[in-house]
């Protein structure tokens, strides 16, 4: 297992790397000139020169690619935003927490309210509360975050003034922004879960627990439901992102200081080392979720844990038995 | 109180899809004794999986449904009986081992695990005392008890098989109902297997039905024999009565599709025709039109269980007189090769003449 | 016992009524049975009925719609749903509803674009990495993982910011998103069929007709491509949506869904049907596709979940 993970981490080096080639590539060749935006209105090809010096595009592609990266990994460093000449590193450091709690929060609301609701929708195949929970995970499937975001706030800040629609500080300020972009996460996982329930009870397994005398409660908890979450599991990783990106546009619509907004004043100014920063360290958060969520699935399922840790002679040993 | 462990008396099941009504068991009458060995024989789709499963009462709800008959096992009908007592039931006093050995266990639990988890539903053990009776039970069925701590997919097939005879004998039920247990293994492994469960029977005195498609398993493992088709009992008795005595057309054309290794046919001789369409079975016999014998009698009228001699039961028109009497032997087997049919009293094909159980 | 007696007549019909014809078999597989299952399934045919709504609307946008969606009255700004304007209109006085049909229109046309792009470029790159295989394969597929690395709305937020606002643009910004996974499908499609059974099977039997082997193979890859693609249709439009609230994407005066809501968010205390409309139309067309595409998957493959 930690030969694994060793391996799986030695991964994450080249799949960043061409993240980072990929990303850096696409702003290097896009039409628009930077040095031009920066000096406004008016300059001399003196100014322009220095300026082009100052952020460092006047050497050559490579040159400025290998500068980049070798940056990064050294120390870390992404360069500085062309608009304010502030280092990219730190702002992100400043502002990634606040993403990241939210995104934790909306996972947490994502699991704990979608795998309840789709047991029961499962086991209760049919019936009211069947409909109504798949009613209200098909309504929510497709309600994109942001407009879920600013219809709470219609609704719950303005109209009934129950929670506050911006700010950061006291705890009720993170109940809509984590509700909007959880719920449309829960209507996934319960329709997940409620599909992986329905193809497990079918299988032969769960008849024989019912034949040993195992009370239908327990058959649903330890036999179905452990079973049943394992593909969650990897629908969970797989949505990570999906989930980030959802997330990043909803603090922009509460005013919560995060990646979000920091992205959104990038754009408007066309400051590509901060775009990029931003690009790269969300890129490399969710290969490390894709990680943590391969080993977490590797726990749950031991045929899997199996093939994670074999080597070739093992795997012969075992087809002999 | 009789001495039958098990009387099935005229179970219905039906099944209400979304084609139409099954009638997957039609009226099935059962009676098993103390130490029996009952071969449930029939082809796929017969009813005789749901029959078993009908008994532990664990037809799945909808869309199937248990809609008359009585199940007395001692004496006490257990479609009476509340979901609690039939828990208690389930796995210690009858137990079921299902077909497919590759599915029948959890793959995220550890073998012992898993039998231990029967052993204290039944018992009022500890959690360490059941899983030491759980080595004892594995070792009992050839696992040695290292293995325990495995998951069930480091086993192979008739591994798995044995840990599901284990898991369905720890309890020592008083029945056993066992699906086809040996049919997804390997011949050599089927011996082994159906050996260890004849060893295991004597050593705890359990009866046992075993469901099977197989004439020879049931010739070599069981007393008694009850054939099935399209949902009903045709034919019913003991071995000799069913090998020797064959009554039924059905089970005359069992016998005969089975290649013989007397040398003599060159050819397969199937029964003709298929299995009925449960949700619309013939008018009058059910096995009517694949019957050879069939006259105007067969087309309309539904044949009840006859006893043609003592414990020997037919569900044939023809049955008393013996569908042989109907045609001189060798009419018959010019006929019956004609239509790719029987030369008469099969059974002694399968054993060998004079062989008895 | 060696009397003669007579046979009687056989009481049923020739057996040979017991065996089953080839083509009952074959015929099985086909348009019509797909669409009986279809059709069956209520939550899918509301998504289609959806669905071919908005496509009649998006091209039948100038007939259906009331007004030009660029024609402002400023006399009438953020007035109220009335008779004259049945969703109100904008902070310009433009007509909501005109907007949010040729919103519709843009959408789906971008959208459909960057399937297209998607499609294509994915489909040589698998297509050609599964009948290749060797070194190639595995480069190009270990460049697809990597493309994959970024989750697809942030490298569209990439691509759009460097390449710019407008409907080629974002087209070629969610496309590349949606190569890598167009191309992981073809892959696993045409090195599932070079081995198939069926295909030897086929040939065994005689069949060396090309036409009967293109029969037999194009239907298979189809339907993979055509579930994937309406399902992802859907996450193109959000994400299109997403674009244009977060200022790339398509922008002003061209109308867009998520522009729409961007712009009338500073109304939304005063006026709030400039942001509920827009919105309730992206959820109407990502319902619409996502029961669609879910009931043509399982129309197409009832072997999966019932």
């Amino acid at each position: 297992m930690g030969r694994f993970t060793l391996n799986r981490l030695l991964w994450v080096i080249p799949v960043m790397l061409g993240v980072i080639l990929i990303v850096f590539t696409i702003d290097r060749f896009s039409p628009g000139d930077p040095v031009a935006a920066e000096l406004g209105a008016g300059y001399t090809q003196e100014q322009y020169d220095a300026k082009k010096a100052e952020l460092g595009l006047d050497k050559p592609f490579f040159v400025q690619l290998f500068n980049y990266v070798s940056k990064i990994i050294t120390k870390g460093d992404l360069g500085n935003s062309y608009h304010t000449g502030l280092s990219v590193t730190a702002s992100i450091a400043e502002r990634f927490p606040v993403t990241l709690k939210l995104a934790i929060i909306a996972i947490v609301i994502a699991v704990g309210l979608g795998v309840p609701f789709g047991v029961i929708s499962s086991t209760r195949q049919y019936s009211v509360a069947d409909h109504a929970v798949t009613t209200f995970s098909l309504i929510f499937a497709a309600m994109p975050g942001f407009w879920l975001a600013l219809m709470m706030i219609i609704c719950f800040s303005i109209q009934l003034k129950l929670f506050p629609a911006s700010g950061y500080k006291q705890w009720n300020c993170w109940v809509l922004p984590t509700l909007s972009a959880g719920l449309s996460f829960v209507a996934t996982i319960t329709r997940m879960t409620r599909s992986s329930m329905l193809d497990v009870v079918r299988q032969d397994f769960i008849t024989t627990a019912r034949a040993k005398g195992v009370n239908e409660g327990t058959v649903i908890r330890k036999h179905a439901l452990r079973n049943a979450l394992i593909p969650i599991i990897t629908t969970i990783g797989f949505q990570f992102g999906i989930l980030i990106s959802g997330s990043v546009i909803v603090e922009t619509i509460f005013n919560m200081p995060g990646m979000g907004s920091l992205m959104m004043t990038a754009i408007n100014n066309k400051d590509y080392p901060v775009i990029e920063g931003c690009v790269l360290v969300l890129a490399f958060f969710i290969c490390i979720i894709n990680l943590i969520t391969d080993l977490a699935y590797g726990i749950a399922d031991p045929r899997i844990m199996a093939q994670y840790t074999k080597g070739k002679k093992a795997k012969m040993k075992e087809a002999v038995k | 109180m009789s001495d039958n462990l098990l009387e099935i008396k005229d179970l219905s099941i039906h099944f209400y899809t979304d084609d139409g009504d099954v009638a997957a068991v039609n009226g099935v009458d059962l009676t098993l004794s103390r130490g029996d060995t009952l071969g449930l024989v029939g082809e796929t789709g017969a009813g005789k999986t749901t029959t078993a499963l009908g008994i532990l009462r664990l037809i799945a709800s909808p869309p199937g449904e248990i809609v008359s008959g009585e199940i007395l096992y001692e004496g006490e009908d257990l479609l009476r009986k509340t979901d609690k007592e039939m828990q208690k039931i389930r796995g210690g006093k009858i137990s079921m081992i299902f077909q497919d050995p590759m599915t029948a266990l959890n793959p995220v639990l550890r073998v012992d695990e898993q039998i231990a988890e029967v052993v204290r539903l039944h018992s009022k053990c500890s959690v360490q005392e059941s899983l030491k009776c759980a080595l004892e039970i594995l070792e009992k069925v050839g696992i040695p008890s290292e293995r325990g701590k495995d998951y069930p997919h480091q086993f192979s097939g008739g591994m798995k098989q044995r840990v599901v005879i284990a898991m369905a004998l720890s309890c020592n039920p008083q029945l056993l109902l066992a699906d086809e247990p040996t049919t997804a293994l390997d011949v050599t492994i089927q011996a082994q297997v159906l050996d260890m469960m004849k060893g295991l029977k004597s050593e705890f005195g359990t009866s046992m039905i075993l469901i099977t498609h197989d004439l020879g398993v049931v010739a070599e493992n069981c007393n008694k024999v009850a054939i099935m088709y399209a949902g009903q009992i045709v034919e019913r008795g003991t071995v000799q009565d069913i090998f020797n005595n064959t009554s039924h057309p059905y089970t005359k054309g069992l016998f005969n599709s089975l290649p013989s290794h007397q040398g003599k046919s060159k050819r397969l001789k199937p029964i003709r025709g298929l299995m009925p369409d449960p949700a619309n079975l013939p008018k009058g016999c059910s096995f009517h039109p694949r019957c050879p014998y069939a006259d105007r009698l067969c087309f309309s009228e539904p044949a009840e269980l006859k006893e043609i001699s003592p414990g020997h039961f037919s569900r044939c028109h023809h049955a008393d007189k013996g569908a042989d009497l109907y045609f001189p032997d060798e009419e018959i087997n010019e006929i019956a090769y004609s239509m790719g049919f029987p030369p008469s009293n099969p059974g002694n094909d399968i054993l060998g003449k004079g062989k008895m159980l | 016992m060696n009397k003669r007696v007579p046979l009687p007549p056989h009481p049923h019909p020739h057996p040979q009524e017991f065996d089953l014809k080839i083509e009952d078999i074959r015929k099985r597989s086909q348009i019509s049975d797909i669409w009986k299952r279809l059709r069956r399934n209520k939550l899918a045919m509301l998504g289609m009925v959806i669905v071919i709504v908005l496509l009649l609307s998006a091209i039948f946008a100038p007939l259906i719609a009331p007004y030009d969606y660029a024609v402002q009255d400023l006399a009438n700004a953020k007035a109220w749903p009335s008779l004259a304007h049945p969703l109100g209109t904008d902070d310009y006085g433009r007509d909501l509803l005109s907007r949010i049909i040729y919103g519709g229109r843009v959408s789906l046309l971008v959208a459909i674009l960057a399937i297209v792009f998607g499609l294509i470029v994915g489909g040589s790159i698998g297509v050609s990495a599964g009948y290749f295989s060797g070194i190639y394969d595995g480069t190009i597929m270990r460049l697809m993982d990597v493309v994959m690395a970024v989750p697809g709305f942030l490298l569209a937020v990439c691509i759009s910011s460097a390449l710019g606002t407008g409907v080629t643009n974002t087209a070629i910004a969610i496309g590349i998103g949606c190569v890598p996974g167009y191309a992981r499908l073809l892959r696993a499609q045409v090195l599932s069929i070079r081995d198939q059974e069926y295909i030897e099977a086929a040939r065994a039997t005689g069949a060396s007709n090309v036409r009967i082997m293109l029969l037999q193979i194009v239907p298979n890859i189809l339907s993979p491509v055509i579930v994937d693609s309406t399902l992802r249709i859907g996450g193109c439009i959000l994400m299109i949506s997403s674009l244009s609230f977060i200022g790339l994407g398509v922008q002003p005066p061209i109308p867009e869904w998520g522009s729409i809501l961007s712009a009338g968010r500073q109304f939304i205390r005063s006026f709030w049907p400039i942001v509920v409309f827009p919105g309730l139309a992206i959820m109407l067309t990502l319902f619409g596709f996502n029961l669609f595409g879910d009931g043509l998957r399982d129309a197409l493959d009832p072997k999966l979940k019932r």
